[in-house]
């Protein structure tokens, strides 16, 4: 263990100094990508003051992605009735749904909304719809509700008593039963007239699959009915005189030319495959989200607070250092949160990387496969989020918080070893050493298990759930990390003579030289 | 340095662990949890008046029955209509979960809980396969796990009197509390154990003095620890408004049996497995 060349000696205080500074890049990165708007403030008063002398550059100030319960907004759910549909095509038409309810809510202009295809337990499939900053999801959901469903039905083996003609509900439930074809397979409506009585019509193209069922059906149905039925009404029940093979159909309902217009226009911005009802909402107002934004934030100062007190108070010295690391590990965790544009994303990743090999190589503290397979992962997942925004909501802001507490477990876990060391008589340097050796395997063992956990709550599907995982992760990744090489790099400033004369500083009674 | 005997008084620990996990035990079958609107299924609608409050606070939350669009907008029209809303209202939250919905949270939660402690034997399996005399290594995970469901026990009985005395309800972030504890209680007990897997090798006392010993060196970083979480979770259980307030109670209860468990519970039990296997 003590093999330690001479060699490098000499060059220990370049290696500090080149830690130090890449401490110094990643922390700088951290700020810039966390706060870029405080930045800014500073480099305008700057000028100010030395009246437009020192001029920094401006950088990119990035927003933080905030989660429903945060900006307002509304989530709604809707469950797809999969039926009538076989199981290998269902994941294929709800991606359908989630196409046509996309158009349908863009083509109002009112948000971007996000929409998520889910599957539940006992294997019926949802629909979630997010729409942020709506405060009338009304709208909203009358727009996607009337989204026009549109099926093709042949008879049922009992030919129904149908009396009657076309627009007329029809009660399908024995009598009719569906196709394989639906508004999936539709191309586009057009608005027609017809030639003998200038009636408005509506004709369907379908796409080249649609046309081979379209051509599947009629063949079979010669001189039986077959129902267009748009959203469970039966609009028109034609009997097919022969087979139809142009891929081309036409629906002569009595419509006026104003209802045809607006079928016309309901079909081509897509039919739904499949019939989907809302079976949760939930709305909450901006307000009430600002108010969520505020009271976190206050508690996260106060934690912080709180946190840094009692380190600085119980450790004194050592405690000081981990307060310094514990301000950088926050600046970290809240640049990452934000979609870091590429070359922050690559100077954060890379000062992170280069300091993680630098002290770990030196610790001669990496070691197994378990290491390398959960560092090889949490670089990974790093890299992954650090271009791309977390959604924040008020669980994931608690996650944050909490994870303020447990990042100084690691801190905690090597000055205790570290007063250990120097209680059993070693000295300063040496103790220094051993107390992060020997701490990091309960360091690994312990925060992967907490990793796992977050892969788990990652994949668990609902987005509060998701969100507070993904937090949580980042927070206990980088902590991992900042906690072994930041504040080992910082405790080596300080290992010299000073401390090794004034013990009070290391919370310890005497240290042997 | 300390020398606490916990080892020596293990009897009293479990008894103590025990008669809590008991109690919680009967009072999840008497009362049950308060299940809330996530799980039921129901609507909740909070709106905002803009004159004074007879309540005092200036929001009033309804929770009935799931219900459709048309009802919900029919119940704003009709409250908008009422006396105390003259100076006008706003519709701050509404929330409408179907049934479904509910159940299937309800099923998901339980397999999510399972998987993660399955995933903890494994782990604790692994990290642990170097230490085989005289406990081997996937006792240790056992052990690990009857820790964690003393946590979760304890945590979900102390929710069902709340639940009772005070309505406390249960939602989708009680269940991520629970996973949360999970994470940290694991955490925890691995370390202390961290501990006796290291000091094992090179002891010359008894297995019994060799795990107290090793309490005793994880003593102060589990308090240490510990206290740290307490304290930011204070801070947003005061600041953090009352929407957290649930999930940040059921996060501090859960951490504090955590780390209870991982020195009076996993350790004991370690001894008494040894003890155990010896007499055999």
């Amino acid at each position: 263990m003590k093999n330690q060349s001479k060699g490098l000696f000499s060059s220990k205080k370049a290696h500090l100094r080149f830690t130090l500074l890449l401490i110094v890049i990643f922390a700088i990165v951290s700020f810039l990508g966390s706060a870029g708007n405080y930045y800014n403030q500073l480099s305008d008063s700057l000028a100010k003051a030395t009246h437009n002398v020192v001029i920094l550059p401006h950088t990119k100030e990035i927003p933080f992605v905030l989660g429903l319960d945060l900006q307002g907004g509304t989530q709604l759910t809707y469950e797809a009735n999969v039926k009538n549909i076989p199981e290998a095509d269902r994941s294929s038409s709800l991606e359908g749904v989630r196409d046509v309810i996309e158009r349908r809510v863009n083509s109002t202009g009112v948000a971007e909304p996000v929409i998520q295809v889910n599957r539940s337990m006992n294997g019926d499939y949802r629909v979630i719809v997010e729409l942020a900053g709506i405060k009338d999801a009304n709208e909203a959901i009358k727009m996607i509700g009337e989204t026009p469903l549109l099926e093709f039905k042949e008879t049922a083996s009992v030919t129904p008593t149908v009396t009657g003609t076309s627009t007329a509900a029809i009660n399908l439930q024995q009598a009719w039963k569906n196709t394989e074809l639906t508004g999936k397979n539709l191309k586009s409506a057009t608005l027609k007239f017809n030639p003998n009585d200038g009636t408005p019509e509506v004709a369907l193209k379908f796409d080249e699959q649609g046309s081979t069922m379209f051509a599947n059906i009629t063949e079979r149905n010669v001189n039986k009915q077959v129902a267009i039925v748009l959203d469970g009404y039966t609009i028109s029940a034609p009997t097919v005189n022969e087979k139809i093979s142009g891929g081309e159909a036409v629906i002569s309902g009595k419509f006026t030319v104003a209802e045809a217009k607006l079928l016309v226009q309901r079909l081509n911005t897509g039919a739904l495959p499949v019939p989907i009802t809302l079976v949760a909402q939930q709305t909450v107002e901006a307000s009430l989200g600002q108010q969520s934004i505020d009271n976190s934030m206050k508690a996260g100062i106060v934690g912080f607070l709180l946190v840094a007190l009692f380190m600085i108070l119980y450790y004194r010295l050592p405690g000081l250092i981990s307060v310094i690391c514990l301000g950088i590990y926050a600046l970290a965790v809240l640049a990452i949160y934000k979609a870091m544009p590429w070359w922050m994303t690559v100077v954060f990743l890379s000062s992170l990387f280069a300091l993680f090999i630098y002290v770990f190589k030196e610790l001669k503290i990496f070691d197994g496969i378990l290491s390398v397979g959960l560092f090889l992962i949490v670089f990974i997942f790093l890299g992954y989020y650090a271009h791309t925004a977390v959604t924040l909501t008020l669980a994931g802001i608690t996650g944050f918080i909490l994870s303020i507490g447990m990042a100084v477990d690691a801190n905690i876990l090597i000055f205790e070893r570290m007063k250990e060391e120097l209680r059993a008589g070693k000295p300063l340097d040496i103790a220094v050493d051993e107390g992060f050796k020997r701490a990091w395997p309960s360091i690994r063992d312990g925060n992967t298990t907490t990793i796992l956990v977050c892969f788990v709550l990652m994949s668990f599907g609902t987005g509060l759930v998701k969100g507070f995982g993904a937090t949580l992760f980042l927070g206990v990744a980088i902590s991992m990390l900042s906690s072994i090489v930041i504040t080992s790099s910082l405790m080596k400033v300080f290992v010299g003579k000073f401390l090794a004369r004034h013990p009070w500083w290391l919370g310890v009674k005497k240290i042997n030289n | 340095m300390i020398n606490y005997q916990i080892i020596k008084y293990r009897k009293l620990w479990l008894i103590i662990s025990g008669a809590m996990v008991i109690l919680s035990i009967v009072a999840l079958l008497t009362w049950g949890l308060r299940a809330g609107l996530d799980f039921t299924g129901g609507s909740l609608l909070e709106v905002k008046m803009a004159g004074g409050q007879p309540t005092g606070s200036d929001s009033i939350i309804l929770r009935f029955q799931e219900t459709s669009q048309e009802k919900h907008l029919a119940v704003v029209d009709a409250l908008k209509k009422m006396e105390i809303a003259k100076g006008g209202m706003t519709e701050i939250r509404f929330e409408s979960i179907g049934t479904s919905v509910g159940a299937d949270l309800r099923s998901k939660s339980f397999s999510v809980m399972s998987l993660v402690l399955l995933i903890i034997i494994l782990y604790i399996s692994l990290a642990f396969n170097k230490v085989s005399k005289p406990v081997v290594s996937w006792k240790y995970g056992l052990i690990a796990v009857l820790a964690l469901f003393h946590d979760i026990i304890i945590t979900a009985g102390i929710f069902a009197i709340l639940g009772h005395y005070f309505a406390v309800e249960v939602n989708t972030p009680f269940v991520v509390a629970l996973l949360t504890v999970l994470g940290y209680s694991v955490h925890d007990t691995i370390i202390v154990f961290d501990r006796t897997r290291e000091n094992l090798p090179k002891s010359h006392d008894s297995f019994a003095e060799t795990v107290n010993h090793s309490l005793n060196q994880t003593f102060i970083r589990s308090i240490n620890t510990t206290l740290t979480v307490l304290l930011s979770l204070l801070a947003v259980l005061v600041f953090g408004g009352t929407s957290v307030r649930d999930f940040v109670l059921a996060l501090m209860v859960g951490v504090f049996c955590g780390a209870y468990s991982s020195l009076f519970v996993a350790s004991p039990l370690l001894v008494y497995i040894e003890q155990w296997q010896r007499r055999k």
